[in-house]
């Protein structure tokens, strides 16, 4: 591993929500725009750093990921719903803008359809959820882990930096492990939530959906999907990225930033 | 050793007639093709493999050990407890052991339904065993294997509540349900049949057979780790208010008997390595599903990866497990030695390895009830004498 996945202008903040530690990167000033991370995030967060020149950035881990705590009693996405609503209590943050990728849009989907009026404005990134009967989400619990990384990208180079160099590494393999385990627990029984269709006209703040066209996990064609449900949604493609747009086209970046501002 | 000695013959019923690329597949597991299954071969596999189970009795052994697999050629028993119901007929004296169906991938009331019909069946000869299933067999079942672990402890739960508790009960539990509790038949044996845990050697397992007081069968483990397993089990058993009988810790030994050891060897080898190499192959993915494992058990099996899954070599396996091949004379004072190491006199026998042809497995388990089940039952009395003086 070469580079730092979490930069310097990031704070730490460590809380206890509901029993579970809960450790936050925060940077920035402005309105909170609290972004929720998919179901990995050794990949960093250097892509978010433009957002602090004009935002308070939050990035929490969520329990079971990276360096927040395991709460093994946290089996649906309820749990997470309700654990984002603690959190944002005891932030003191009432509204918010939200910003979900891949698993972490699935999150912020489910938040914003059970309380809405704490968001402001809603982006999904490549989120993960529904059912592409036609184009299916790549199935990430059955997938080697050594053959995931290069599932998430269109130019492998760009992560390459953030992986050990031994493919081996048995602390990198038990990290990802472990959130494999917590993925699971959400996820094994259905990769897919299928109630989540038919509560998502509830999305009626602005809602932007954003998309890298060479997606090998949760194809491009899965936005349609989205788009049938959200009563209205902006949705923007970028050209030349994989799963982990934001990482790799600094325009999707900047598209987020243009919406929320 | 101490008072008797007790032999039991355990087949893995595998189904053998692999394709001839079958190395080009990354496991014999989960997603091997089941194109390559030939239901005549196989019919004619379990028509050799129940003689083989019921000649066990035939020759002198204890018990007839059957167990669970998926999607595997490595087992032809998804449902070990139809094997069961095949050879109870056959047999009159021996224990038929079913260890056993992971009883978290079966509904409790029916596997303590089915377990129950087996004994009756039997007149009491079903001894059980209630093991985790591997990380394969999540891959065939729809259970979450992140919650695999509760869902075991309170599968057992709800099946010994079944068994020793007039019904009808009431079971309100995380994952089921019972408003009637209430399975007909009942267990032969009261209060029900003996108990074993049948595992890896994780932490949690052993310490889950010490709190019910049931033994304790580590498989596929190396010898120094079953040595330190058996104790823990008596530590923790005993913390429990339990005494572990040396009984309850069934020794896996894969055994071979010939008339001298280089024949012995010979003969063997080849179904030893094929049985490592073949039938045992598997993924890393497949062998540790998602929330499986705790991290720092994927981290240990990680460091020692390789060894046991793939990559044979005969010195190794024999240094690192339980392997008896040599003449009658060499097999007793091995497995004496064992047992008296590890303080059982329990051997459960794996004599049927691998690929092992039909007449080989009929002259292993012949010289086996022949030359080494009386001797070690003669040094085992003389022993019990001298100590009774």
């Amino acid at each position: 591993m070469t580079a730092h996945p979490f930069p310097p202008q990031f704070k730490r903040e460590t809380h206890t929500i509901n029993g579970v530690k809960t450790v936050l990167l925060t940077a920035g000033s402005g309105e909170p725009l609290v972004f929720l991370h998919g179901a990995g995030i050794w990949h960093g967060v250097n892509f978010a750093l433009p957002w602090t020149e004009k935002f308070r950035v939050i990035i929490p881990f969520h329990p079971g990921f990276a360096e927040s705590g395991d709460d093994p009693a946290m089996t649906d996405m309820h749990d997470y719903v309700m654990h984002y609503l603690d959190l944002f209590d005891a932030l003191g943050l009432d509204k918010v803008h939200l910003v979900g990728f891949s698993l972490g849009g699935l999150l912020a989907a489910n938040f914003a359809v059970q309380a809405g009026h704490r968001v402001k404005r809603l982006v999904l990134v490549g989120p993960a959820g529904l059912r592409g009967k036609e184009r299916p989400t790549g199935d990430v619990l059955s997938l080697p882990p050594e053959q995931i990384p290069s599932m998430l990208v269109s130019n492998f180079d760009l992560i390459k930096p953030y992986l050990p160099e031994n493919p081996k590494d048995l602390d990198f393999m038990g990290d990802r492990y472990r959130e494999g385990g917590t993925l699971a627990r959400l996820l094994w029984e259905r990769p897919y939530d299928t109630k989540l269709p038919r509560y998502l006209h509830r999305l009626t703040m602005p809602t932007l959906l954003v998309w890298g066209e060479d997606d090998r996990l949760l194809p491009v064609q899965q936005a349609e999907l989205w788009r049938q449900h959200i009563p209205k949604a902006d949705f923007q493609v970028f050209k030349g990225a994989g799963h982990l747009v934001l990482d790799e086209k600094r325009e999707a970046v900047d598209a987020v930033q243009r919406f929320l501002s | 050793m101490s008072g008797t000695v007790r032999f039991d013959f355990m087949h893995f019923m595998p189904y053998v007639h692999l394709p001839e690329n079958h190395k080009d597949f990354h496991s014999t597991w989960v997603d091997f093709p089941n194109k390559f299954y030939d239901p005549k071969k196989g019919h004619a596999l379990y028509q050799r493999y129940l003689a083989e189970l019921v000649l066990a009795e035939t020759v002198g052994f204890d018990a007839i050990v059957v167990n669970e697999h998926h999607n595997t050629a490595y087992s032809m028993m998804a449902a070990p407890n139809l094997i069961a119901a095949a050879i109870i007929p056959q047999t009159k004296t021996a224990k038929i052991c079913v260890w056993g169906t992971p009883p978290n991938l079966e509904y409790p009331n029916r596997l303590a339904e089915e377990y129950a019909m087996l004994d009756v069946l039997s007149q009491g000869r079903l001894e059980v065993a209630f093991p985790l299933g591997t990380g394969m067999e999540y891959w065939a079942n729809p259970i979450n294997p992140s919650t695999a672990r509760q869902r075991y402890r309170e599968s057992i739960d709800i099946i010994l509540q079944a068994w020793t508790q007039d019904g009808p009960t009431t079971y309100y539990g995380d994952f089921y349900t019972y408003r009637y509790l209430n399975p007909w038949p009942r267990p032969y044996q009261k209060p029900h049949p003996p108990c074993y845990i049948v595992g890896t050697g994780s932490p949690e397992t052993v310490e889950l057979a010490a709190k019910l007081g049931f033994g304790y069968s580590a498989v596929f483990v190396s010898k120094t780790r079953a040595l330190e397993l058996n104790q823990q089990l008596r530590k923790s058993s005993a913390e429990h208010g339990h005494h572990i009988r040396p009984e309850q810790l069934p020794l896996q030994v894969i055994t071979y008997v010939a008339e001298t050891k280089e024949k012995a060897e010979a003969e063997a080898v080849e179904h030893i390595r094929y049985f490592f190499e073949d039938a045992l192959r598997t993924t890393p993915t497949f062998l540790a599903p998602p929330g499986y494992l705790s991290v720092a058990e994927l981290k240990k099996r990680a460091a020692l990866a390789d060894k046991l899954h793939g990559g044979f070599s005969f010195e190794n396996v024999n240094e690192s497990f339980f392997l008896a091949i040599g003449t009658a004379d060499q097999v007793v004072a091995q497995l004496e030695e064992w047992g008296a190491k590890m303080d059982t006199n329990h051997f459960n026998i794996l004599g049927a390895i691998g690929n092992m042809p039909h007449w080989k497995v009929v002259k292993n388990l012949t010289l086996i009830g022949q030359d080494v089940i009386p001797r070690m039952r003669a040094n085992a009395a003389v022993e019990r004498r001298v100590a009774a003086e």
